[in-house]
């Protein structure tokens, strides 16, 4: 009975979640086409209509996924090395009070050296080729990784690691099966910060320096005065990010045992 | 010979505000098979004596025995219950919970999934085994974590407050539950609580603790009456007045 009641509610919750983001995202639509069409009346601010026809014929075309493609792939390289080279040093620096005094000083000079302002560096040392890309979405996924990684193996309860090592657990055992998988929430919540700055730092780098991608778009669009090629990328960006971050909050709940898998 | 012995046990802190003595001279023999209630007002030590008994604290003067065998760190023989309900793993199911020191011995999965049933069922979960902490009421976390120190088989049951955080009728419940676990396992328990009537009903000894600082062992009370209690027995009124007045000293005034 209180299981089924706890599941029924949790279902009628998703479907208002997901009736309010569309009811949410409608809403959006309907100003941009109000502002468009009675506030500014100007053809350097189209409405919802003429972006969406636009993209439309870009994706007819094929232009928009290979853009989409080219961006989220250099996001992801990036990301995934960043993610990889930080969630063991966050690790250490969380776990042994060494590394913490050696690293720490690291961490708050270099996240403070914002990624686009290593562009140019950037392009010196690797090109204007995929390098230089994925070095600089590493860069900026890094730090927050690290820092939020450190943070969580800090928080996890006092009587977690004391109730393990009273069932017979090994420091390494406490650390596997405790401190780990205690942490990855954290972790999570890292990595979906730092996707945030990988979304700011790629179009930034592909706007000064690229080929192809959603930056490229927006800069030849630009160049091209073709302002419904703008807003198109524009708005690609903002979904790719939303269903990026929908994807890190489905996996944060996940991890934190908030949901069991019959739910 | 005891199972346990706590020898002369102190434990002096030592912080930025200057020495603190939490507790002073604790001596103490703990019997096989005996439920030994530790009973004291709050920052009377009596948590600091458990802490040192699990290894999860060194006494600063005396020493603490386990089968003759001095206590350096937490070991898999001495089983504890936490407090609060922190220490289960929200990312493990009740039944992977319950089964987390198996797990570490290295048992296989189905030898450990029988054995986390069967102390699931003696909690009175049967059929909860699939959910996660966050799913379970406060009351059904501390049967977890009994469930998963008694799964582990240790030589002795450290239980600090086990239900100090539930509300009256739930810590009723789960006393009787206690009562008839410990009478199916005989296992070794030393119970620390702030609340007499729990004392009463629960140990075979009760141990009143005089107030911190320096806290130590006041009155060691024989409780020989049958289980279940019957709480409103002449014999166990009885034997809560005589606890009750060696602790009313080390109320008023504790504040």
């Amino acid at each position: 009975m209180p299981s089924f009641t706890m599941r029924s509610t949790v279902r009628t919750d998703k479907l208002a979640t997901v009736a309010g983001y569309v009811a949410g995202f409608a809403l959006l639509f309907v100003i941009w086409h109000l502002a468009a069409a009675y506030l500014v009346k100007s053809i350097l601010f189209p409405g919802p209509w003429p972006v969406f026809e636009r993209a439309l014929v870009l994706i007819e075309d094929n232009i928009l996924q290979e853009q989409i493609v080219a961006s989220m792939r250099r996001i992801m390289q990036g990301f995934l090395l960043g993610s990889a080279i930080g969630i063991p040093i966050g690790l250490a620096i969380g776990s042994f009070r060494i590394v913490r005094w050696l690293l720490e000083p690291w961490t708050e000079f270099f996240r403070f050296i914002p990624a686009v302002a290593m562009i140019t560096v950037a392009v010196i040392w690797f090109g204007i080729g995929e390098e230089s890309k994925i070095f600089l979405i590493a860069y900026t996924t890094v730090f927050v990784v690290v820092i939020s990684t450190a943070a969580g193996v800090g928080a996890v309860g006092r009587d977690k690691i004391r109730a393990a090592q009273c069932l017979g657990a090994s420091r390494l055992q406490v650390f596997a099966l405790v401190a780990l998988p205690a942490t990855v929430p954290y972790i999570l919540t890292g990595m979906r910060l730092a996707m945030a700055n990988a979304f700011v730092t790629i179009v930034a780098a592909e706007l000064i320096a690229s080929n192809d991608g959603l930056g490229k778009l927006l800069w030849d669009a630009r160049l091209f005065m073709q302002i419904e090629d703008i807003f198109v990328a524009l708005v690609a960006l903002g979904l790719l990010g939303f269903l990026t971050d929908r994807v890190f909050r489905v996996l944060i709940r996940a991890f934190a045992g908030r949901f069991n898998a019959t739910v | 010979m005891a199972l346990v012995s706590l020898e002369g046990v102190g434990k002096t802190y030592h912080g930025r505000t200057g020495a603190w003595e939490a507790v002073r001279d604790f001596s103490l023999d703990l019997a096989d098979g005996e439920f030994f209630c530790l009973l004291g007002t709050s920052g009377c030590g009596k948590t600091t004596v458990l802490n040192m008994v699990a290894g999860f604290e060194q006494p600063t003067a005396g020493r603490i025995l386990l089968d003759g065998v001095p206590v350096e760190r937490p070991g898999a023989d001495r089983g504890v219950v936490f407090q609060g309900h922190d220490s289960l793993y929200d990312w493990l199911t009740a039944l992977d919970n319950i089964g987390f020191g198996l797990r570490l011995r290295g048992l296989g999965r189905r030898d450990r999934r029988a054995k986390a049933e069967h102390y699931l069922n003696m909690v009175g979960l049967t059929g909860q085994g699939a959910k996660h902490p966050s799913e379970l009421s406060g009351g059904m976390k501390q049967r977890i974590q009994i469930a998963r120190a008694l799964a582990n088989d240790p030589r002795m049951l450290l239980m600090d407050e086990p239900f100090g955080a539930l509300d009256a009728m739930t810590r009723a419940v789960l006393q009787g539950e206690l009562s008839r676990i410990w009478a199916e396992t005989r296992k070794t328990v030393l119970f620390i609580t702030h609340d007499i009537e729990e004392a009463v009903a629960l140990g075979t000894r009760v141990g009143v603790m005089k107030r911190g600082p320096g806290g130590t062992l006041k009155a060691v009370i024989p409780v020989d009456l049958p289980f279940p209690r019957e709480r409103t027995s002449d014999a166990f009124m009885a034997t809560f007045r005589e606890v009750h007045a060696l602790i009313h000293d080390e109320i008023h005034g504790a504040h």
